[in-house]
């Protein structure tokens, strides 16, 4: 791919216009907010980076690097995303994941990115969870991505997730957003120096956002899905 | 669920055959939707069509647990989507997780006709992505201004059918029904325009009709 061509494919997956309903999870920030431990644009910023920090490079990174780097090859694939699920404590994280995973494979199947369609059928007759990671890294080489290219996507994945959620909460205004956006990437940068955990060592330290997202199964304010 | 599935049954991942018809129903907040839906389920289950629900709320899961309490229906052909405060997206521009339940009930009810799918109140500027349903309506009251249809709202002029509901109200709130069929009629250009009491049940069954007629065929 160009220059020009690989940019313009990375701004296209990466754009929040690239259907996969991400906009329906929040990751336990709606909680968070609903019960006053996030209450300004300062707290998100923290919260994000305790996500880039604690989950995403110890977590996320490890698993969109393994599952791109089997080259497509879907049995090495589903190993990685069953490691990913396993190790995916509470609930609606799990199908959070499970479902923009699910998602993003039915829109790459569509549009027809390599290994797409084969292990979305996989995903349907359970014989892989469907992760979104594991669906990020086999999905950025389908579509002739670099390494490091599918892990920024990931990792801005989850920065737009937090940052917008805290947007439509009414944490924060636009250009707060992109502030925080914009000073996630030396983060990113910084915790993705120097080789990614092994899959057996998958870890996160993340428990605010996990204890939201439990409490978020029974809480009654439902604007996202976790 | 899935007998051969070994070990991740939780999504639907979207390669189930598509069998039943999506029908979307729109419109603005209040308008009437889920007492649509209410006054619609019985009258497709006495025609004996086999049929389930989903809803995006805003930000409770309160229209579907409403329909699983009026309606016949059992529970769990009633799924609630969560859309992030963007409703309008969740039935156009994203319209993903919306089609992973579709084919979640399609997978679950073997024989599945018809899934009705009440998008969150959103404003006249809202449609269905053709992608996500078949044919959808667009449900907008009298109570909202007899003004409504000239304003050409993008959900009033693209819809398959526009339904006016609260006929009732009219004489309430001052508004002229005759003029809001005659104003939709050409913002339409002789679209099918249909009024409703959804209250009374009263013009429900051209409603049901139509959707028979026009999704359902000879199912
Ligand atoms: N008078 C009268 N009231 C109606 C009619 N249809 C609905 N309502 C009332 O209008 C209110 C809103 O109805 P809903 O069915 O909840 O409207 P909705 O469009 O589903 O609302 P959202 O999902 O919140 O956007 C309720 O109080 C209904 O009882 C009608 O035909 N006549
Ligand atoms: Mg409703």
């Amino acid at each position: 791919m160009s220059d020009l061509s690989g940019a313009m494919a990375l701004l296209q997956l990466g754009d929040s216009f690239f259907p996969s309903g991400a906009a329906s999870f929040s990751w336990g920030l709606e909680t968070l907010r609903a019960e006053g431990h996030l209450a300004r644009a300062g707290d998100v910023e923290a919260f994000l980076a305790g996500q880039i920090r604690l989950r995403w490079a110890t977590f996320d990174r490890p698993v969109v690097l393994a599952s791109h780097r089997a080259h497509g090859d879907l049995e090495v694939v589903a190993a990685v995303d069953r490691e990913a699920d396993a190790a995916t404590l509470a609930r609606e994280a799990r199908e959070g994941g499970r479902r923009i995973g699910a998602a993003l494979l039915r829109v790459h199947a569509g549009l027809g990115t390599p290994g797409a369609a084969s292990y979305r059928d996989r995903v349907a007759s359970g014989h892989a969870p469907g992760q979104l990671a594991a669906v990020q890294g086999l999905a950025g080489f389908g579509c002739g991505l670099s390494e490091s290219a599918t892990c920024a996507l990931s990792a801005y994945g989850v920065g737009v997730a937090i940052v917008s959620a805290a947007l439509r909460v009414g944490l924060l205004g636009h250009l707060d957003g992109q502030r925080i956006l914009s000073r996630c990437r030396p983060l990113a940068v910084e915790v993705a120096a120097g080789p990614p955990a092994g899959i057996e060592s998958l870890h996160a330290y993340t428990p605010m956002a996990e204890i939201a997202m439990m409490r978020h199964e029974v809480g009654t304010g439902r604007l996202f899905a976790n | 669920m899935n007998e051969i599935t070994p070990g991740f049954p939780a999504v639907a991942a979207a390669s189930a055959p598509r069998s039943a018809a999506r029908v979307g129903v729109g419109g603005p907040v209040g308008s009437g939707k889920t007492a649509l839906l209410e006054q619609l389920i019985p009258r497709f289950t006495a025609r004996g069509t086999n049929l389930a629900v989903i809803t995006n709320d805003i930000a409770t899961k309160e229209d579907a647990e409403r329909v699983r309490r009026t309606s016949l229906l059992a529970p769990e052909r009633v799924l609630a989507v969560e859309t992030g405060a963007c409703p309008h997206s969740a039935i156009r521009e994203d319209p993903t997780l919306n089609m992973q339940s579709a084919d979640e009930l399609d997978r679950t009810f073997p024989g599945l006709e018809l899934i009705l799918i009440e998008s969150g109140g959103d404003n006249l500027a809202s449609s269905f992505s053709l992608d996500l349903v078949d044919f959808w309506m667009f449900v907008i009251d009298v109570a909202g201004g007899d003004d409504i249809p000239r304003k050409r709202g993008l959900g009033v002029l693209s819809c398959d059918l526009l339904v006016i509901n609260k006929t009732d109200l009219a004489p309430y709130v001052r508004s002229d029904l005759d003029r809001m069929l005659r104003e939709a009629n050409e913002v339409r250009g002789g679209r099918p325009v249909l009024t409703t009491n959804c209250h009374t049940g009263e013009g429900v069954d051209a409603v049901m009709e139509h959707i028979a007629r026009e999704v359902l065929f000879d199912r």
